[in-house]
């Protein structure tokens, strides 16, 4: 008897650019294309990413942050997906994600205080129930589907985003967290922020697969791919997932491509183990400069509106870094409050000797 | 083995009290055939088996509160499949009959002695106010915080119990406002006052219907009815009882009349169906029979609002007044809706 | 009439506080139709329904990063191990995330988990289902660990821990889950967190210890009783924060102390314990603190399992040695 063969599970992943390096259609625009208010909306937000991101990294040089994280080069992501995000929905953000961040309530004075080494700033004024900054790589996927599941449960019309970078799809966390997306039906997107980069190792050194998105194939979820540099894309896909999302018709993952142009964070060098003229390469690809010379040639923007707006922006960044710069230190013993609702009896001693130890002094 | 627990007899009724087992372990029954006799918060209840079987065990005795969702009955399967359920996955888990002593927390502070009369008196030494030095616990303050045993304190039970609970449940929950009034009751209308009451709560509803609603303090949501499902306040011996008169509004004068007869009749001879005692959208309650002019009478969630009616006075030889309490939850009902209401009853009954 | 076993006082915890707070959910692997490999959770599932009391996939960090999210957004997830030998995939979960969101973000997003698993030895089980590795969590600031030794404490307790708007590590001594059964009530009535305690009084020698070894300490406190000799024995219950002011009390009047713990002997919680004695009741001390603990080796399988947990011969001569030092 001849042994029957048959194909049981087939899969494609679908990549999705509307505008090229060059700013230039490779297929017909979507609506947002036409609507040049919601177009320099999203590009102002880039540019305060932009700006938020090399004036961070100024002032880590000076001695006034702490270890930084550059997003230079991905601003289209996080832009893009906080666009499309309801006040609402959850964020639960990796630390890379300003752009999204920015747009769904949190400020820059915050961020710079967290990334201070403060943890007042995660105790964000406007986005109550965003996720804080998430060091343990891919740990904050579980979150997001244990979130996800509260929301199902109370049957709101609410959708978690999680965003994760291409080193984080190696890890338990994140299938495990699509396995189970995927069996209850949960209302979450995953962003894959795929820079290439997971700090020395190269994206072919993460995973064998040909893409990252189809790893959500095995989860059972509606995965793709998009170009992350081309804020259409990542616009258009992003808000068909999170109303998927909405509409209980399930999760997805969605694969964002980008380059990674600064360091891992600025305690890294990488021209130890990358060529700086592979950044060369990249810089073509800019997100920001993409979306310019099509709002140029649409005849919606130009360098008098570019000059008024970077010095608005400038503005802005030097508000919140003075305030940032005046946020005093908590107090040493401060470091006992919100362990527990209630510090327990055999803590308060300890709280107390600390007082007294750091009396009079500011800082440690 | 399957254990058969105390089901659900009516919305929200969560305990009943045994009153008569009608059979005991060994007895083979049929199914649907009576197992025991309960009391709930307003009525007698038989309860017939699920099926048929063999009775193993009955739990609780005459008088033993049980509770919804626990057990009643233990049957002897028709199938001779005891398998017994190891409920362990691995490993072998061990069972003695060791007595474990009850410990008492440590910031209890009580002498062995005091702590022994808290143990003989049920009380939790936890939640005894220490007015010994060192802040001890003393006999005394045991024996105030028992209460029982020295001031002969005995459980509530039946109508008197549940009428407890739903008061202080309301009270927990209801924002209460009552705005209070005179009807001028002609001579007519005065010949069956609940009867005239109810027709002016059926006029009064079509001009605000805000006030036969229901209420979900949770989610914060209201059914208004389109129909009226009337409570009437009725006093016993055994306590308080709310018959209701469901689709008041689609009966005739004579049926209505017949109805509160029938249903009065009812409580009084402990008969009344539990159906009967649910789903009210509005209560009246009539008090004044003896005295009491305005009251402030509350409100029993799910319902958003009650009325009541004091002592009657002559007014002239052809009027009467009779003092109106309106009780609404503020939380679903406004003021304006409310007085309305109350101005439709006004309106209602001095009419002929 | 309402004699009940732990695995049952648990079960009745769980179904009093699921009916009493729409929060709470109840979720782990085979918990819901199957009610639990212990069947702790037992008709639950039919009782409140796969919204409130759910199975989940076999992940365990995945199901502490769900409780985490879960109690984010303001649910009170009571979420199961299977067995403490598999809570070390969860680990990273439990310190990294539960035991720090409120300090993290300053008290706005809080983690009101619990998460229960049986542990402890002692049931002939193959490897890895009787691990009694509490100090871990013990070491964790931020996080609360619980561990009943009876049918009374286990339904106290969980209401509290559930109650409790911190994480706490439910740890339930699989050895006493049937072993004896207690009177308990129904009630709602939640038993004080961070606080031992006392399970026989005594002026002799103060034995302090937790979980399913306080069946043998009770044991030997009984014989010992025959000669004349009256132990007090606390139950520690909360195992961090330890509340020392109800053991400092007893040796102040004992002058004696024998610690017994199940967990390995190094490191262990005994050793804190211990160590705060001596910090402050050294002058009460008639004699060294004895400890009687498991070996510091992996705990056997069954054939030697025996030998490893401690014996009531081993505690009584750990109580010998403290009467005869002075």
């Amino acid at each position: 008897m001849a042994n029957q063969e048959k194909e049981v599970a087939q899969f494609t992943i679908h990549y999705t650019q509307y505008l090229d390096k060059h700013g230039n259609p490779t297929q017909p625009l979507p609506s947002l294309a036409e609507d040049p208010k919601q177009l320099v909306n999203l590009y102002r937000s880039m540019l305060v990413t932009r700006a938020f991101d090399e004036k961070s990294v100024k002032l880590q040089r000076m001695g006034k942050l702490g270890t930084f994280p550059s997003v230079l080069g991905q601003e289209a992501i996080g832009v893009g997906v906080g666009s499309v995000m309801r006040k609402e929905d959850v964020l639960c953000p990796n630390y890379r994600d300003y752009g999204a961040q920015f747009s769904h309530g949190v400020s820059m004075s915050e961020l710079l205080v967290y990334w201070g080494g403060d943890e007042r700033g995660s105790n964000f004024a406007k986005a109550r129930q965003d996720f804080p900054v998430c060091i343990p790589i891919a740990s904050q996927a579980l979150h997001a589907v244990g979130a996800a599941t509260a929301i199902k449960l109370r049957k709101e019309s609410r959708v978690v985003v999680v965003m994760l970078g291409d080193g984080a799809t190696s890890r338990g966390d994140f299938y495990e967290a699509m396995n189970v997306a995927g069996v209850w039906d949960l209302p979450v997107v995953f962003v894959v922020n795929n820079n290439q980069w997971a700090i020395s190792m190269r994206r072919e050194e993460q995973s064998r697969t040909k893409t990252l998105a189809q790893k959500g194939i095995a989860a059972g979820i509606w995965s793709e791919q998009i170009d992350g540099n081309d804020v259409f894309a990542v616009h258009e896909v992003t808000q068909a997932a999170i109303e998927r999302a909405r509409e209980a018709k399930g999760p997805t993952l969605i694969e964002a491509l980008s380059y990674r142009m600064g360091d891992h964070t600025t305690a890294d060098d990488a021209s130890r183990y990358r060529d700086p003229s592979e950044l060369e390469q990249h810089r073509e690809e800019d997100p920001i400069k993409r979306l310019r010379y099509y709002l140029e040639q649409k005849g919606w923007w130009n360098d008098q509106k570019e000059q008024e707006l970077h010095k608005e922006i400038e503005e802005e960044i030097e508000t919140a870094v003075k305030e940032y710069l005046s946020n005093q230190p908590n107090t040493p013993e401060s470091m006992f409050d919100h362990l527990f609702e209630k510090l327990p009896e055999p803590l308060v001693p300890q709280k107390e000797a600390v007082k007294r130890l750091y009396k009079g002094s500011k800082d440690e | 083995m399957k254990t058969f627990m105390l089901p659900d007899l009516g919305e929200g009724l969560a305990e009943a009290e045994i009153v008569e087992w009608y059979v005991k372990p060994g007895d083979k029954v049929e199914s649907d055939q009576n197992l025991v006799s309960v009391e709930t918060a307003k009525a007698h209840v038989d309860i017939p088996s699920p099926h048929a079987g063999v009775v193993v065990k009955t739990y609780g005795s005459p008088g033993d509160i049980v509770k919804t969702g626990s057990p009643l009955v233990d049957f002897e399967g028709d199938n001779a499949e005891p398998k017994e359920d190891a409920g362990a996955i691995v490993g072998t888990l061990e069972s003695s009959d060791i007595v474990f002593p009850t410990a008492t927390p440590g910031h209890a502070k009580a002498t062995p002695a005091v702590r022994a009369l808290a143990k003989e008196l049920s009380v939790d030494l936890q939640s005894v106010e220490a007015s010994g030095s060192d802040g001890t616990i003393t006999r005394q303050d045991v024996l105030s915080a028992s209460g029982k045993a020295e001031c002969g304190f005995e459980p509530l039970k039946g109508a008197r119990r549940t009428m407890s609970k739903t008061m202080s449940s309301s009270h927990e929950s209801v924002v209460p406002v009552t705005i209070m009034d005179e009807a001028i009751l002609s001579k007519e209308k005065k010949k069956d006052i609940t009867l005239s009451l109810i027709k002016a709560i059926i006029e009064a509803v079509k001009v605000e219907p805000a006030l036969n609603a229901w209420f979900d303090g949770h989610e914060l949501a209201r059914k208004i009815h389109s129909n009226i499902h009337l409570g009437l306040a009725v006093d016993t011996e055994a306590g308080l009882f709310v018959p209701v008169l469901h689709g008041v509004e689609g009966l005739e004068n004579s049926a209505i009349r017949r109805r509160i007869n029938e249903i009065k009749d009812q409580v009084q001879k402990r008969a009344i169906s539990v159906e009967a005692l649910q789903g009210a959208t509005f209560i009246l309650s009539n008090f004044g029979n003896f005295s009491g002019r305005f009251a402030t009478p509350i409100v029993v969630p799910p319902m958003v609002a009650i009325l009541g009616a004091g002592r009657l006075r002559e007014l002239t030889s052809e009027q009467y007044k009779l003092p109106l309490s309106l009780t609404f939850d503020h939380r679903a009902v406004t003021g304006g809706e409310a007085a309305r209401f109350l101005k439709a009853i006004l309106d209602s009954l001095i009419s002929n | 009439m309402s004699e009940k076993t732990l695995v049952e006082a648990i079960n009745l915890a769980l179904a009093h506080e699921l009916a009493a707070d729409r929060d709470v959910v109840v979720f782990g692997e085979d918990v819901g139709a199957n009610g639990g490999v212990f069947r702790a959770t037992i008709d639950l599932q039919s009782q409140f329904g796969v919204d409130r009391v759910f199975d989940t996939p076999l992940a365990e960090n995945m199901i502490a990063g769900l409780a985490v999210g879960m109690a984010a957004q303001g649910l009170k997830p009571v979420a199961e191990i299977q067995f403490m030998g598999f809570i070390y995939a969860a680990l990273d979960q439990l310190i990294s995330h539960a035991s720090r969101m409120r300090h993290r973000t300053q008290g706005r997003l809080t983690c009101p988990m619990v998460m229960r698993t049986p542990f402890g030895g002692g049931i002939h089980a193959p490897e890895h289902h009787s691990e009694s590795t509490e100090a871990l969590f013990a070491h964790i600031p931020g996080l609360r660990v619980v561990i009943p030794s009876s049918p009374q404490q286990a339904y106290g307790l969980l209401l509290a821990s559930i109650r409790d708007p911190d994480p706490v590590v439910f740890l339930e001594p699989t050895r006493l889950y049937r072993l004896f059964k207690q009177e308990v009530v129904d009630d709602g009535k939640a038993l004080p967190l961070d606080e031992c305690f006392i399970l026989r009084e005594g002026r002799d020698v103060t034995l302090i210890s937790w979980g399913a070894m306080l069946v043998e300490t009770l044991k030997v406190a009984n014989e010992l009783a025959k000669r004349n000799i009256e132990a007090e024995i606390i139950d520690v219950a909360t195992i961090n924060p330890l509340d020392m002011d109800t053991i400092l009390r007893s040796i102040e009047k004992t002058g004696r102390c024998v610690i017994v713990h199940e967990a390995v002997r190094t490191c262990g919680v005994g050793a804190e314990i211990a160590a705060q004695i001596s910090e402050h009741a050294l002058t009460s001390l008639l004699a060294p603190i004895q400890r009687v603990t498991g070996y510091d080796t992996i705990i056997p399988l069954p054939a030697l399992e025996q030998y490893y947990l401690p014996s009531e011969n081993r505690i009584l001569q750990a109580i010998q040695k403290t009467l005869e030092y002075s």
